[in-house]
């Protein structure tokens, strides 16, 4: 076993919407190791972006904790989101999305443009660098915001169903893209999604998380020849397999 | 990049002329070959043809607008930088806007004319000149003679409460998905102010600032009416309607009228990006 990257431990969270319907998360643990590349599976409504949210500080438990550690040394670990929906700030171009995060962190200048070079290069966005968001398709808004996380080389990466939105085709795509980058740089990844497909696809490990409350109801080890062939019988098996799990949840 | 909006050039804006020229042409028939107590738009026009003339002693038209306009620019920029920074505090926090709002409710409704004794008792006539030490350009005709602290606090009272509320309202309605997204992009407070909630704010911002641009033209009267004043827009229509020079005082209207409008379609244009990219969003 590795060293633990993300360690959740006994979270809950309980919160009532506007309905007066009470939404109940965990109490979970689970650990993440450093270098690998998780999937959070589970229905819409379980809690999984809320479980997120509160990995990455945006919400906070009412019970339980969070340790983040960047898998060697002590120092904090720098942590990278992806949201549903790009998120990306329209009154800047895709150039100065991907620097906002070296600016707020006080890189120089050089150092900046050269590592947005880089981001824009491995996302195939080099001749769109002075688009602004609204005239890029939904997958190139994706990939923007996945370079804009990526751009600070964040030990952990957090997404939160990055492409739900986009057709499968693109979907297929940044998912196989996304799947590489991992592989280069065996950066820490937390990823939730919905689709048993892609987190078969994409996942080295996938956790199920089961409704209301929201807790962990397996886990299950993906191990496939890469690359990773989603016609293969094994690949399928994993995907009738996990199918089952999740009717049950439902 | 595409032009988004504004295509066509000046020629659509035609339309707009529309109702000015039939208001001309009315006044024209109702004034026209008979004595009216208005003078007709060819008199108007004669005044205002010759901006250079000097006016019953109080110099030209063209002196007259420049002064108002540096009085206008100078306390409409103090608004500015008050209001702005102001506004986003309040916009921002919770704490600052309850220590605030009801301060600045209350001091909103007091409109500049109400404000005119209480600006004679503070500041008197003191003028920039003599207020930093320029006292002895008293005896010329010089511009800085001319800007009264009194008045540039008018102005500024006139200007800022628009751009206040404009910028609080700009700064309250940034989306929350981009504050968590600068949150989880390292961002501290600071930098997220500068660089999300500013430029999230601009559209609103700029309409506070359109909003607070105009008020100032119409305090401007208001702000002439202080005493020691023998110059600028203001006091020439006072000053033209006592000597029952209507043509003059016409034309001042008619300057008023277009200068408002050309510095109001100004900002709009400037803030015109801002708001596309704003609202293109998706």
């Amino acid at each position: 076993m590795g060293v633990a990257a993300i360690d959740v431990v006994s979270l809950s969270k309980t919160f009532r919407d506007l309905s007066g319907t009470i939404h109940a998360l965990g109490p979970v643990s689970f650990q993440v190791n450093a270098g690998t590349f998780t999937c959070l599976l589970g229905p819409t409504g379980c809690g999984k972006t809320t479980l997120l949210r509160i990995i990455a500080g945006l919400d906070s438990p009412d019970e339980g904790h969070i340790a983040l550690s960047p898998g060697q040394g002590t120092r904090n670990p720098v942590v990278g989101y992806v949201f549903q929906q790009g998120a990306l700030f329209p009154w800047m171009t895709v150039r100065a999305n991907i620097e906002f995060p070296l600016r707020a962190a006080g890189v120089e200048r050089d150092s900046r443009a050269e590592k947005v070079q880089r981001m824009l290069e491995m996302v195939e966005l080099e001749g769109f660098a002075s688009s602004y968001p609204h005239q890029l398709s939904g997958g190139m808004q994706q990939r923007t915001a996945l370079a804009r996380s990526l751009v600070r080389e964040p030990d952990v990466l957090l997404l939160d169903e990055p492409f739900s939105s986009l057709d499968t085709r693109t979907s297929q795509l940044l998912q196989g893209k996304l799947r590489e980058l991992w592989q280069d740089r065996k950066t820490t990844v937390l990823f939730v999604t919905h689709n048993i497909e892609e987190a078969v696809y994409l996942a080295g490990e996938v956790l199920v998380l089961g409704h209301r409350p929201g807790r962990i109801t397996r886990t299950q080890s993906i191990r496939l020849t890469e690359p990773r062939d989603r016609l293969s019988a094994d690949f399928t098996g994993y995907l009738f397999n996990l199918r089952q799990t999740f009717e049950e949840l439902i | 990049m595409k032009r988004d909006r504004a295509s066509g050039g000046w020629l659509s804006r035609l339309p707009g002329l529309i109702l000015p020229l039939l208001l001309l042409l009315w006044w024209g028939f109702a004034t026209g070959g008979r004595e009216t107590l208005l003078p007709s738009p060819g008199e108007v026009f004669s005044v205002l043809i010759h901006p250079f003339t000097d006016l019953m002693a109080t110099g030209s038209l063209s002196w007259n607008i420049t002064v108002s306009f540096i009085r206008i620019m100078l306390g409409f920029s103090l608004a500015v930088l008050a209001g702005v920074p102001l506004g986003m505090l309040m916009g921002a926090s919770r704490h600052v806007r309850s220590l605030l709002s009801i301060m600045v409710e209350m001091a909103r409704p007091l409109s500049a004319i109400a404000l005119l004794p209480l600006s004679i008792i503070i500041f008197k006539a003191t003028t920039l000149s003599q207020f930093i030490g320029l006292g002895h350009l008293r005896y010329q005709r010089h511009m800085l003679n001319e800007l009264q602290l009194g008045m540039i606090f008018i102005l500024f009272w006139g200007g800022v409460f628009p751009i206040i509320l404009g910028t609080m309202q700009g700064v309250r309605s940034v989306r929350r998905l981009h504050l968590e997204a600068a949150h989880v992009l390292g961002a501290r407070r600071g930098f997220v102010f500068r660089h999300v909630m500013l430029p999230s704010a601009l559209p609103d911002i700029f309409h506070g600032l359109r909003l607070g641009i105009g008020r100032c033209w119409m305090v401007i009267i208001a702000a002439e009416m202080l005493p020691g004043t023998n110059s600028g827009i203001g006091y020439l229509i006072r000053y033209s309607y006592q000597m029952s020079r209507y043509d003059i005082m016409l034309a001042c209207l008619v300057v008023v009228a277009i200068v408002g409008a050309v510095l109001s379609k100004g900002l709009e244009a400037l803030g015109e990006r801002s708001l596309v990219l704003r609202s293109r969003e998706r």
